[in-house]
């Protein structure tokens, strides 16, 4: 594809909705973009940085989603255009430094903030709502139903902000992030040499002047509500809010984001057009009440259609108990009423499910006997848990914490976190992992345990962070460890990216996101200047990885450091280097389904990469997918896995 | 029988989460996933097969001892004293050289080195103590490998892991020396012969040890420790004068501590066994007692054991005795004794006199036999 | 908007995998062949962690006149490009009707963890059952012949683009991959194309 930052206004690309995220940014003017990579917002800071240079932005990677809206704030404080990106969880993290922000407001240039939602949690641990969050702290919300409206509303946010002098919020959905359509091009912005300055502006007791000292709050809480309500004024006129039906519909749906093309195919497939009528709010926070009233008067029945939380639905139902006795007639559906969920993604059948029951009609998505014939056909299909890549270095490091651990034999685990090794608690970590919640959590929690000595408690503890995720939020823990003499290992699986995201770098990378050259943060000298005891493995030579590891896990006593390092995989792939070795099995000493009862190679250490010959039932290599790591080599106990070095 | 057959986590719960592990190693390396590792079984991985060797084959799930019986003698079992036997006497060693390093008459050794000699055998599973006197399972080839495994650990070995560790191609002839629970398990494993592993028919020759007990490494280790140097120890004995002593004999000295304090060490797995003299054996082996300094008591069970005796008197490097009287009563109220002892712990276990948990398949009325004063 | 003629409207293909068959790559460059012939067309791939292994499937909604939400809806697929034979069988178990046509590569890749695999000739059976116009395409093999076989997916793209079920010809495709592989790469995937517009012409 031709670059994001080209001039051609009018001209119609196949953008991904994270793309038109970045363009409208850049088409905004933005001076300054910061994030923390987390899908399913990754892909739009690393298309801002890849222009970046060209587009005279500065672009970076920040160690987490708090530093990165700092790093916004300090920019639009400073007069320039900030935009910050991350998934739902970053609101949590950034969160301390929103609640004050809004306080202070934003500088003369405006702070736009996307966060893209995960319905379904298809790439999370879990499918937070982060529009409550700009509830809580009083910002104004948009939310875009598309690719291109993402890009316009991207642009439109910066208004707002301005207009208000609040960081503006633009929320996303997976859907809406990872889906590719044709976006038709803006202009982008004049060139124009601005000098970044930060105005003095300290005048405690004048409110009215921005100023970047949060506090005494009650003079900042009540503004912040008057700036608010000038948003509702300028949403009520927004032409993000449209209306698609008849005058006066027998239902009507109010919807927003992703469900907006759900509900207009839903009424397609139904052929309902002439009965309902949909409402399609772009700006849904604070709502436009007025607008909102207008429509809820020329109708009987209300069907809210949004992703997770019952948000719009809630806001609208809080107006309707406003407005009585006006609104006494009306009936809703939505999550309360149990015609949608309050969890999950939403889908076009879905919606289609829904309007059948309250317009009571029907509908036949296929033939009934393809229909019962394809419900069968398909019981033979198997599962397809995910798993870790062949040759993943992790795979070798769980199956040496689990030895590890086994023949210590203290019931020891393993504090898991936030990365592709959150699968350690499922079969392709060989379930080492028993704890999983936020980033950093791992350590934080090891530290928990760790100083329960007096109550007798005495398993070894194994916090497991990524590299990333170290310097995101395992430092701070890792600091406390050390000085509350907190006894767990913490292991440090260093392979050289931030993988699950999509391979961003990372302080110890040694690049920025525009690909630079940058400072390495080395993380074995942060680690044994903090006074931690520090190992450096590969996980490949597995034996000497289990010893380390065991006589780590036997020192007992104080925060020990493991630095797992082994590049991943798909960096390697992407970086052309190939492994050193070609698999094949030695048919005859292989004992197939008798080794261990049964297969302990293709059934435990489950590598994509090995695969069972059914002809013979005997272990095989797929050569499709094994990239020679070599690990099954050395867990065969009757050594039929042959490596050769490859030429 | 198929309510018996169970996997590894059944081993687990019902045998080494039970602490009714003895430590006999026939189920470690049965599968990969089971380690032996500074005196503990240790499995590596949570296997969810239904039916495994690890469970088949260990001497304390239900063990059907007719069926192990009828495989090994050829008749039902003999649920008397000291089980199946053709012949009891006394044995002692001429050989000087092996007399020297031994336990009691180096009759063990001996024997071995006879039937190694006579190709009777081409490998013997003894067990041998490493640089810090842990003992492990090994496979001797030669006399010089064998009077390397001379002397007692008093421990439990694992010894069975060696024997597992023969690969399945392997037609090598094998001699196993092994304690009650050993020698049980072999029972198991010849009438239920793991598909992956060399033919159990293989095994040519089974020599018993009479054991009262045996020491935990993983926790005697730390104490012997405190005791010494281990990779300086040179042997352990419990003298028949004075009694009541462990006696360590290092490079420079020699440690004699109360059999008192050996005590908390012993597997608690033991107080529930049933077999003091290692029935399911070819030949069995114990001492002979303080007043017959250098004897041992053997027990003859079967056809080839009672030959590779006959041969080695024959060949001058072995002497026997009658057994007097007096001993042979002894002998046969102290293995009694533990099978009452046995009994009563088992069924205080299971509280059920019918349910004895791995002995399987003894006549009728033995219950009230062994719950008798 | 498009000269050319779309059979129906919207027009949705599927293309189903495992993660790390290139299927992110596939519908990409089958968007961007839409595209450039003028249509409306939403493209939506797994991505994340779904993408480590699992099963993922790829969305194409192509219309002349507006653009669709990502998802197909339920038993409206009308194309299924499957690059595994048990996924393909898992689509045309949701999307799957009387009409559908479907192009699958029928090389299994074995779920992790000792999860049965079903008798690959019943796998065959049970799609062309549910699909009279199946076609089977050797992609992985002739991916293997030509010594890599992360050409599957784009000797899969040579398959689709050759049976003529999109409005898309081979033309549209190649300036696609010239701006996606430099040089000798370009040479390679362009001879796996052909390879792949072979194969379903044979079958």
């Amino acid at each position: 594809m031709a670059s994001i930052a080209m001039n051609k206004p009018g001209a119609t690309v196949l953008l991904m909705g994270n793309e038109a995220v970045a363009r409208g940014a850049i088409e905004a003017g933005i001076g300054v973009a910061a994030a923390y990579p987390g899908s399913p917002s990754s892909e739009v800071l690393t298309t801002i940085a890849g222009v970046a240079k060209q587009m005279k932005i500065h672009a970076e990677w920040s160690v987490n989603e708090k530093v990165a809206m700092e790093v916004a704030g300090g920019a639009s404080f400073a007069g320039i255009r900030s935009f910050c990106a991350m998934k739902q969880n970053g609101a949590n993290v950034a969160a301390d430094f929103l609640v004050n922000a809004n306080m202070t407001g934003v500088g003369d240039a405006g702070m736009v903030v996307f966060i893209s939602d995960d319905p379904g949690g298809m790439t999370s641990n879990n499918e937070e709502d982060s529009r409550t969050i700009t509830k809580w702290l009083d910002n104004p919300l948009l939310e875009p139903s598309s690719a291109q409206e993402a890009k316009e509303m991207i642009k439109w946010a910066y208004e707002v902000s301005e207009a208000v002098n609040l960081v503006t919020f633009v929320r996303g959905v997976t859907r809406i992030s990872y889906t590719k359509s044709n976006v038709m091009l803006g202009e982008l912005p004049e060139k124009k040499e601005k000098k970044a300055f930060f105005p003095d502006l300290w005048d405690m007791y004048n409110p009215k002047k921005s100023k970047f000292t949060s506090g005494p709050f009650p003079i900042f809480h009540k503004p912040l509500h008057e700036k608010l309500e000038k948003a509702r004024e300028i949403f009520e006129r927004s032409t993000f809010n449209q209306y698609m039906g008849p005058e006066h519909p027998e239902l009507l749906i109010i919807t927003c984001g992703a469900c907006t093309s759900y509900c207009t195919e839903a009424v397609d497939e139904l052929k309902a057009g002439e009965r309902v009528g949909i409402l399609k709010l772009g700006t849904t926070w604070p709502l436009p009440e007025k607008l909102v009233a207008k429509h809820l008067s020329t109708t009987k029945t209300v069907l809210f259609v949004e992703e997770i939380d019952p948000f719009v639905e809630r806001n609208v139902m809080e107006l309707a108990a406003s407005l009585l006795p006006a609104t006494c007639d009306l009936t809703f559906y939505g999550k309360r009423s149990g015609h949608l969920a309050p969890y999950n993604e939403q889908s076009t059948n879905l919606v289609i499910d829904a309007l059948v029951d309250i317009l009571g009609t029907t509908y036949q998505a296929r033939d009934l006997t393809y229909d019962e014939e394809a419900k069968k056909a398909i019981q033979i299909v198997p599962d397809r848990p995910i798993n870790m890549c062949a040759g993943c270095p992790h795979r070798a490091t769980f199956w040496a914490v689990k030895k590890a651990l086994q023949l210590d034999g203290r019931k020891g685990f393993v504090c898991g976190d936030i990365g592709c090794y959150a699968m350690g608690f499922t079969a392709p970590g060989f379930f080492q992992s028993r704890t999983m919640h936020a980033m950093g959590s791992g350590a934080g929690v090891a530290n928990g345990l760790g100083n329960l000595r007096q109550f007798g408690f005495d398993q070894p503890v194994i916090a497991m962070t990524g590299d990333s995720t170290f310097y995101h939020a395992v430092l701070p823990a890792l600091v406390n460890g050390v000085y509350n003499n907190s006894s767990f290992i913490l292991l440090i699986l260093d392979n050289s990216a931030t993988a699950m995201t999509g391979f961003q770098p990372h302080p110890g990378t040694g690049l920025l996101a525009t690909g630079d050259p940058a400072k390495v943060v080395d993380m074995e000298a942060v680690c044994r200047a903090m006074g931690a005891d520090v190992r450096v493995c590969d996980p490949f030579d597995l034996e000497d990885t289990t010893k380390a590891l065991l006589s780590m896990i036997k020192k007992d006593g104080g925060t020990r450091v493991i630095i797992m390092r082994h590049m991943c995989q798909l960096v390697k792939a992407r970086r052309k280097i190939t492994n050193k070795y070609r698999m094949h099995v030695d048919k005859e000493r292989c004992l197939g389904d008798t080794c261990g009862c049964d297969n302990l190679c293709t059934r435990i250490l489950g590598c994509p990469g090995l695969m069972v010959d059914r002809e013979i039932s005997k272990a095989a290599i797929d050569e499709a997918l094994c990239v020679g790591c070599g690990l099954c080599a050395d867990i065969c106990p009757s050594s039929a896995i042959i490596r050769e070095e490859a030429i | 029988m198929s309510n018996y057959r169970k996997g590894a986590r059944e081993l687990f719960e019902e045998v080494i989460d039970q602490g009714l592990c003895t430590g006999c190693g026939a189920c470690v390396t049965a599968c990969p996933y089971i380690v032996a590792y500074e005196g503990r079984i240790v499995v590596l991985d949570k296997c969810t097969i239904a039916d495994g060797h690890c469970y088949q084959h260990c001497p304390r799930t239900h063990t059907d001892m007719n069926a192990v019986s009828e495989k090994i003698f050829g008749v039902p079992y003999d649920d008397g004293e000291v089980g199946h036997a053709l012949d009891i006497h006394m044995v002692k060693s001429k050989d000087a050289e092996i007399k020297e390093k031994g336990q009691d008459g180096g009759t063990v050794t001996t024997l071995l080195a006879l039937a190694l000699e006579e190709e009777m055998i081409d490998v013997a599973v003894c067990t041998k103590m490493d640089e810090e006197k842990i003992a492990r399972g090994y496979l001797a080839r030669t006399r010089a490998e064998l009077l390397e495994c001379a002397g007692s650990s008093y421990e439990a070995s694992f010894a069975l892991e060696a024997y597992r560790s023969i690969p399945k191609e392997n037609t090598e002839k094998v001699a196993i020396v092994g304690l009650g629970c050993q020698v049980e398990a072999l029972g198991k494993i010849k009438s239920d012969p793991a598909k992956n592993r060399a033919n159990p028919d293989n095994i040519k020759l089974t020599l018993g040890l009479f054991c009262g007990w045996a020491l935990r490494p993983d926790i005697f280790h730390p104490y012997l420790k405190g005791l010494c140097d281990p990779s300086q120890a040179v042997k352990f004995d419990i003298p028949h004068t004075p009694h009541y002593t462990f006696d360590v004999y290092t490079k420079s000295d020699t440690k004699s501590v109360s059999l008192d304090d050996i005590r908390p060490y012993i597997n608690l797995a033991c107080q529930y066994c049933w077999d003091m003299t290692a029935e399911f054996s070819d030949i069995s082996l114990g001492s002979a007692g303080s007043r017959f300094p250098g004897w041992n008591t053997v027990i003859v069970r079967t056809k080839t054991g009672s030959d590779l005796v006959k041969l080695a008197k024959a060949k001058g490097i072995l002497e026997t005795q009658a057994l007097p009287g007096q001993r042979l009563a002894h002998l046969k109220t102290v293995a009694l004794k533990r099978k009452k002892t046995a009994f009563k712990n088992i069924t205080d276990k299971t509280g059920d006199k019918k349910d004895l948990l791995y002995v399987g398949g003894l006549s009728e009325g033995i219950a009230d036999k062994l719950s008798e004063g | 908007m498009s000269r050319r003629r779309l059979r129906k409207e919207p027009f949705n293909l599927i293309i189903s995998g495992v993660g790390g068959q290139g299927n992110v790559l596939l519908s990409a460059f089958v968007g961007a062949a839409l595209l450039n012939e003028g249509f409306m067309v939403s493209v939506a791939d797994t991505f994340g962690v779904s993408q480590r292994g699992g099963s993922v499937t790829s969305h194409i909604k192509i219309s002349k006149k507006t653009l669709y939400s990502s998802v197909t809806l339920d038993g409206k697929a009308d194309v299924i490009l499957g690059m595994e034979p048990v996924e393909t069988l898992r689509a045309l178990g949701e999307f799957g009707n009387p009409h559908v046509v479907v192009i699958v590569n029928p090389r299994p890749i074995y779920p992790s963890g000792g999860a049965t695999y079903p008798d690959l000739d019943k796998v065959k059976r049970a799609i062309t059952k549910l699909s009279s116009k199946t076609k089977f395409v050797n992609a992985t093999e002739e991916a293997l012949k030509m010594g890599n076989p992360i050409y599957t997916n784009i000797i899969l793209l040579g398959s689709l683009v050759g049976a003529n079920v999109l409005p898309i010809t081979k033309e549209t495709m190649m300036p696609i991959l010239k701006e996606r592989f430099p040089g000798k790469l370009l040479e390679e995937n362009i001879k796996a194309f052909g390879k792949g517009m072979e194969l379903i012409a044979k079958a």
